[in-house]
């Protein structure tokens, strides 16, 4: 053997040696093979994915060749129909139906708003809900963090380079389905933050208490999500089944006295509430402040503000002043001292806020929409999106925090409702292009298929969004003053004794009283047992 | 012949394994390190931030090539390093959770992160 080969040979082996030996040294079980442990499947070995995707349906084929049912258990979802019927109020919700006070609707602005729709190509009624292939499978089960759905495709993905808007000379760039598609894995924060997130038209503007700092947050901004210790995803607590993510905004659980939830236990109920992990009574060394759990929700304490990832959040958006154009006739941005973004003209004036304190509320559960076919009289109140329900003595109630956003939307005042415009696209009648109400509004509104009267006034609305997320490290829950003191949190809570806020001055003077005199007795009487010692 | 049939066999068993045994990049424990370890130090004082998206994938390769930290003075590979993550674990949580992560698994995690968040990348992000 030539000496050449010998050495090649030699270093060969060596490098087998070398790339098996640590692993087989590490795991000190030369008999287990190294395997991922986060997957019962390593979806590069499939050959149904080692191919170029030129659509975002083709994938879907890919996938459901194995997973058959899981697009017909989508279908069964709210994240697919955006559509939901609520059984406490009978109103037929869901993100197809609701007008809120952030970007209003979604009728005529399908191509806009669905690319966070589960699905690909919902750009208008003609939508085929029935179709399997139109399930988008990696919206949340991609892992990458390169899958993306550009808003103005109806939620279809780039697999060419493509100019959007045309003529705009914005470049979209393409993703490789495939590298997407080999590396699937189960939901995450990132996959369920690409959407939820960005509610309202951009990080945190929506929620307040969801924004992107939840990708990866340290303790501080969440217990349970910190990425460096309990590192929860969105599913540990959402837990899904059958592909129906548990937890509902339109519904949700007020308060939850079924206690935690138990293997096997016949009624688990909603498995997102706090309660289901912590029971009804989780403080083990103050026994007294679960006493308050009875009346207060978790949230009311252990969320002491929202926004508190360095995000600000909107707090208020006035469409009324939106339509101003420069000398030049074009949009205006105004920003504020941080650079963020303050005024549009496509869509008005904004305020935002960090570290903002929420405002509380009797709530038990029921959320009553204010919808497009309602009546509303425009009044010095303000009109709530969303009524929340509630009160100090229906055994239904725990005291929440909300946030509470403000705004002044678009109104019909001859008609007395609330309009859908079409804001999003690149026509002639897309508000946030050509800055007309007039037939922004007529083309929403016949979209949505609701009668306009061709007048247009704003009225003033509110809407409520239960603070769940955020949740503080214990050492920086709300501490008693914050709520024990006479301008505290509670302040204006109706319907409980809460002690120092709810002092009465007669009552504390007649008290005090008894105090002083019980003291003068027993000094008084002490006394005379010491004088009438003595003269014996 | 027979010779070169074992060559080759060796060859293959040498590609085989380098191939069965490649580590698949974590971008999201990338992440994790590189905001809580890294930027634990280039705060904006005294030393300054340095978000992925200030460089370019191809700069961010060649700077994890050369391994120079602070202009050379040590190296990049030490801050990612067992020992040094053993050295801090007790005041950065990041450090105290990939410990026994081996030294060349979590340089390959940042370079994922940096490659992705970097100017040109697929999601150019931030410190935070």
């Amino acid at each position: 053997m030539p000496t050449f080969m010998r050495t090649t040979l030699a270093l060969c082996c060596a490098g087998w040696l070398a790339a098996t030996g640590p692993v087989l040294a590490d795991d000190a079980k030369p008999e287990l093979k190294p395997v991922k442990l986060t997957t019962t499947a390593d979806h590069t070995k499939f050959k149904e994915l080692q191919q170029v995707f030129n659509s975002g349906p083709e994938v879907t084929k890919a996938c459901l060749r194995c997973h058959t049912e899981a697009a017909g258990q989508i279908h069964r979802t709210k994240h697919w129909k955006w559509e939901y019927l609520n059984p406490q109020t009978g109103q037929t919700l869901g993100k197809k139906t609701v007008v809120n006070n952030f970007c209003i609707s979604v009728a005529s602005n399908e191509a806009a708003c669905n690319s966070c729709h589960v699905g690909y190509g919902w750009k208008d009624a003609s939508f085929d809900f029935k179709s399997e292939e139109n399930v988008d499978c990696l919206a949340c089960h991609d892992t990458t963090g390169n899958y993306k759905k550009p808003s103005g495709l109806a939620g279809n993905v780039v697999t060419k380079d493509m100019e959007f808007p045309p003529g705009s000379g914005k470049i979209l760039k393409a993703i490789d389905l495939s590298k997407i598609a080999q590396k699937v894995g189960k939901s995450s924060r990132d996959t369920c933050g690409a959407c939820h997130f960005n509610g309202g038209g951009g990080d945190g503007v929506k929620h307040g208490d969801l924004d992107s700092s939840m990708s990866a947050p340290e303790k501080e901004v969440d217990v349970h999500m910190d990425a460096t210790g309990l590192d929860f995803t969105c599913a540990t607590c959402h837990k899904t089944s059958s592909h129906d993510v548990a937890g509902s905004r339109y519904t949700p659980t007020a308060k939850d006295s079924k206690g935690a939830h138990l293997r096997g236990k016949a009624d688990n109920g909603n498995p997102a509430t706090c309660v289901a992990c912590h029971d009804n009574a989780p403080h083990k060394k103050e026994a007294r402040l679960n006493q308050h759990a009875a009346k207060i929700a978790c949230q009311t304490c252990h969320i002491p503000s929202f926004a508190r990832g360095g995000i600000a959040t909107k707090m208020t958006w006035d469409w009324s002043t939106a339509g101003q154009r420069d000398a030049e006739g074009k949009h205006i941005t105004k920003k504020d001292a941080k650079g963020r973004i303050i005024y549009e003209s496509r869509k008005g004036d904004f305020t935002l806020g960090e570290n903002v304190k929420p405002e509380y509320v009797w709530f038990n559960g029921q959320v009553t929409y204010t919808l497009i076919t309602d009546k509303i009289e425009k009044t010095g109140q303000r009109t709530p999106i969303n009524k929340i329900g509630g009160s100090p003595s229906d055994g239904k109630s725990m005291i929440w925090p909300m946030k509470v956003f403000r705004g002044s939307q678009p109104y019909d005042p001859v008609n007395k409702t609330l309009v859908t415009p079409h804001t999003a696209g690149n026509d002639d009648t897309g508000y946030w292009k050509n800055l007309d109400w007039d037939k922004a509004i007529a083309v929403g509104m016949n979209t949505s298929g609701h009668p306009f009267s061709g007048k247009i006034d704003f009225i003033k609305t509110e809407m409520s969004w239960p603070i769940n997320h955020m949740v503080a490290p214990k050492e920086k829950a709300l501490g008693c003053v914050e709520c024990h003191s006479k301008d505290g949190r509670l302040a204006g809570i109706p319907g409980i004794y809460i002690p120092v806020r709810d002092n009465n001055k007669l009552l504390d003077t007649v008290g005090w009283a008894i105090v002083f005199l019980t003291l003068l007795g027993v000094f008084g009487h002490a006394t005379l047992r010491i004088v009438t010692a003595r003269r014996h | 012949m027979k010779f070169t049939n074992q060559l080759t066999v060796g060859v293959a068993l040498s590609l085989l394994a380098s191939a069965a045994f490649a580590y698949d990049a974590d971008w999201k424990r990338g992440r994790v390190y590189y905001r809580s370890v890294c930027t634990s130090c280039h705060a904006v004082q005294p030393v300054g931030t340095i978000n992925p998206s200030s460089k370019t994938k191809a700069e961010w390769a060649a700077y994890l090539k050369g391994d120079k930290h602070a202009k050379g003075k040590d190296t990049v590979k030490q801050y990612v390093s067992k020992a040094y993550r053993a050295s801090i674990k007790s005041g950065n949580k990041a450090a105290e959770k990939f410990a026994a992560v081996p030294d060349q698994e979590l340089l390959d995690d940042i370079a994922a992160f940096l490659t992705k968040g970097a100017k040109d990348g697929d999601a150019p992000a931030s410190c935070n």
